[in-house]
């Protein structure tokens, strides 16, 4: 903090290069054109005298940056812009230029949106301008989005809880090691534990999750029709939905699994030797050293996953689920414009998993972990363990 | 000998002479981890008060032995009797055994999701149904004995090397073992708090424990042991009463193994 502070009242090096950046882009701001709402527009002097404020900064950068090229030696004793009481008032400028260029910006793009807005909410049909067409069709399509995002807020909240549980359940049987005190049906059913586990981790992340929601929704639809239900009956019990939490909930449960595992493998081996050294069984080691301080270590991955299941629950499209990329593709198809209609979806997709990731911070916070930034199940290359 | 309590060691001697049953007995124990053979043919008796010391250089077996003795390695061949049970048969219900077998580990392993108190009573509490109240009570009586009363709420974290050791110990004899291991029990330590652990073991040798230590403390070794084995390349060379061992061994590798010793 006192970094900052010595960097705004002392710190000389970047003032007039780095404000005279954000002048050029004041200047770019002041020559494009303005928008309906705009209120700088009654008040062309005030931005005539403002733009000509941004000019003479630039100049005396340029001055400055003259003077240092020929003074390249001893620029810090000869040039008149690094005395105390120059340096001073040139600070000050700095701040004007922020501000300035500050003010342009909300007239040009803020009150820009908000003119597209108006024009959007007016229109009878498709607006001419590229913003005001994005914001006509969200207007337009506003219901349809909605429901897209409940949807996808549902998959991904109720998907990421029941993958949780399920994964907690897969990695007890997927860790468990054969005891030599186990009686040969507890070894059996160790030893299925493990290899089912395996199997069912090596097989869902070995294949996409498009891949997967189309098997499980036709496969399903087809075992709850064969008894002997009609196609309405069968929607009704296995509808798109079920059918698509169940393949967020099926796909997060393997990666979650792998998670925990990783969190768990990553406890110190002397933790679980010292309380089997005690008498504790394997189990009652594991519950109670190992599993409390390995779960620790895994936050930051599963709560990634509800991150995760947000952006990947949409391609559950393809069975129909009406999830926000599907309400795109919708709003698509009746305005013929693909480009807007995801645009908005995109900037959707970008709060939702904005919110999440900063709810999950302070989620994770509380534990003393620190959170991961998001990523998505495709950067994470499959491990087949032998 | 000579730090030890005359009359608890002559009382411990007449019981081992009497009962004549060896707490622990191993018998053609062998280890290999891959192609290499870490104990080839080990045999040892433990009798009960007895306090043996395993020597030999980094690398010898002498952990692998330890570990074996409470099952935390599975032997290739041969048997440990604890208490005339076979620990190495097949389908023996280890985990009652190990409840009267106490280990203190070289990097101490304290559970760090715990407090000091708790990381003594969970075991009694778990597996000898005792109450919170009861185990805390009896944990108490140990940390006090150890001198860490003071620390029962204290964060594991943030002991000392010595304090988690000391913690360690308290933790297994709050399951009133029969049977002590330590295994290399001041070697992550730093130098001068290394005579804090050995002096808790000291009393606990003095008390009558039967204990097993695998340490690189030739003093502790001489001067506390009723038995010193002394292990090289995966076989025991040499064993014997300290005084001998450490005044005349007979053995070649024991007199190299000693001299580099004392020299350092």
């Amino acid at each position: 903090m006192s970094k900052l502070r010595d960097f705004v009242t002392r710190d000389h090096r970047y003032v007039l290069l780095g404000t005279s950046v954000v002048a050029l882009l004041g200047m770019l701001l002041s020559s494009s054109p303005r928008p309906e709402l705009s209120f700088l527009a009654n008040a062309f002097t005030v931005e005539l005298v403002m733009y000509y404020v941004l000019v003479a900064w630039l100049v005396l950068c340029a001055v400055a940056l003259l003077f240092k090229l020929t003074h390249w030696h001893n620029y810090a004793e000869s040039a008149p812009f690094t005395k105390p009481a120059v340096a001073r008032a040139l600070r000050v400028g700095s701040y004007v230029i922020w501000a300035i260029t500050a003010v342009l910006l909300v007239d040009r793009w803020v009150m820009g949106l908000a003119s597209a807005w108006q024009v959007a909410a007016a229109a009878e049909k498709m607006p001419d301008d590229m913003l005001a067409q994005v914001l006509y069709m969200f207007q337009q399509g506003r219901d349809t989005y909605i429901t897209g995002i409940i949807t996808t807020i549902e998959l991904a909240v109720f998907g990421t809880l029941i993958a949780f549980f399920l994964a907690l359940l897969l990695v007890f049987a997927r860790i468990m090691q054969v005891d030599r005190s186990d009686n040969d049906c507890v070894r059996f059913f160790k030893k299925i534990g493990v290899w089912f586990a395996k199997v069912y981790s090596t097989v869902v992340r070995g294949t996409p999750m498009l891949v997967q929601g189309v098997i499980i929704y036709y496969a399903g639809f087809a075992f709850v029709s064969s008894f002997g239900l009609s196609v309405t009956d069968t929607n009704a019990i296995w509808s798109r939905f079920v059918a698509g939490l169940v393949v967020v909930s099926l796909n997060s449960t393997a990666y979650m699994m792998e998670v925990l595992r990783g969190g768990i493998e990553s406890v110190d081996k002397g933790q679980m030797e010292a309380a089997r050294s005690l008498g504790l069984s394997q189990w009652q080691a594991m519950v109670r050293v190992v599993f409390p301080q390995g779960i620790k270590f895994a936050i930051p991955g599963l709560s990634n996953e509800l991150v995760i299941n947000i952006k990947d629950s949409s391609v559950l499209s393809v069975i129909g689920v009406f999830d926000l990329a599907f309400a795109a593709s919708t709003v698509a198809g009746i305005y013929w414009k693909q480009l807007n209609a995801y645009l908005v979806a995109a900037v959707f997709y970008l709060i939702m998993t904005a919110i999440a990731s900063w709810l999950l911070g302070k989620f994770a916070k509380r534990f003393n972990v620190k959170a991961e930034t998001m990523g998505s199940t495709s950067d994470q290359p499959v491990k087949v363990e032998e | 000998m000579s730090e030890k309590n005359p009359n608890v060691a002559a009382s411990a001697g007449v019981a081992a002479g009497t009962a004549a049953e060896p707490m622990v007995r191993i018998g053609g124990l062998r280890k290999s981890f891959g192609d290499l053979e870490v104990l080839r043919d080990i045999n040892l008796d433990v009798m009960p008060g007895q306090v043996v010391t395993i020597i030999g250089a980094s690398g010898s077996g002498k952990s692998t032995l330890l570990r074996c003795i409470n099952l935390l390695e599975t032997p290739d061949a041969g048997h440990v009797w604890f208490h005339g049970a076979d620990l190495a048969a097949e389908h023996v219900d280890v985990n009652r055994l190990r409840e009267k077998i106490g280990m203190v580990f070289q990097g101490f392993n304290l559970f760090n999701n715990m407090n000091v108190l708790d990381n003594c009573t969970l075991a009694p509490v778990t597996l000898k149904k005792m109450g919170k109240a009861e185990a805390q009570e009896v944990a108490m009586r140990h940390l006090e004995s150890v001198g860490l009363a003071d620390f029962a709420r204290a964060d594991v974290n943030n002991l000392s090397g010595g304090q988690k050791q000391r913690v360690a110990i308290a933790r297994a004899l709050c399951m009133q073992p029969d049977l002590m291991l330590f295994d290399e029990p001041t070697s992550a330590l730093d130098p001068e708090i290394v005579g804090e652990v050995l002096e808790v073991m000291r009393r606990l040798a003095a008390e009558g424990m039967t204990m097993v230590v695998v340490t690189h403390e030739m003093a502790f070794a001489k001067n506390v042991s009723d038995e010193v084995v002394f292990m090289d390349k995966g076989v025991i060379a040499e064993k014997g009463a300290p005084s001998k061992l450490f005044s005349a061994p007979e053995h070649p590798r024991t007199r190299e193994f000693l001299a580099r010793y004392l020299e350092g």
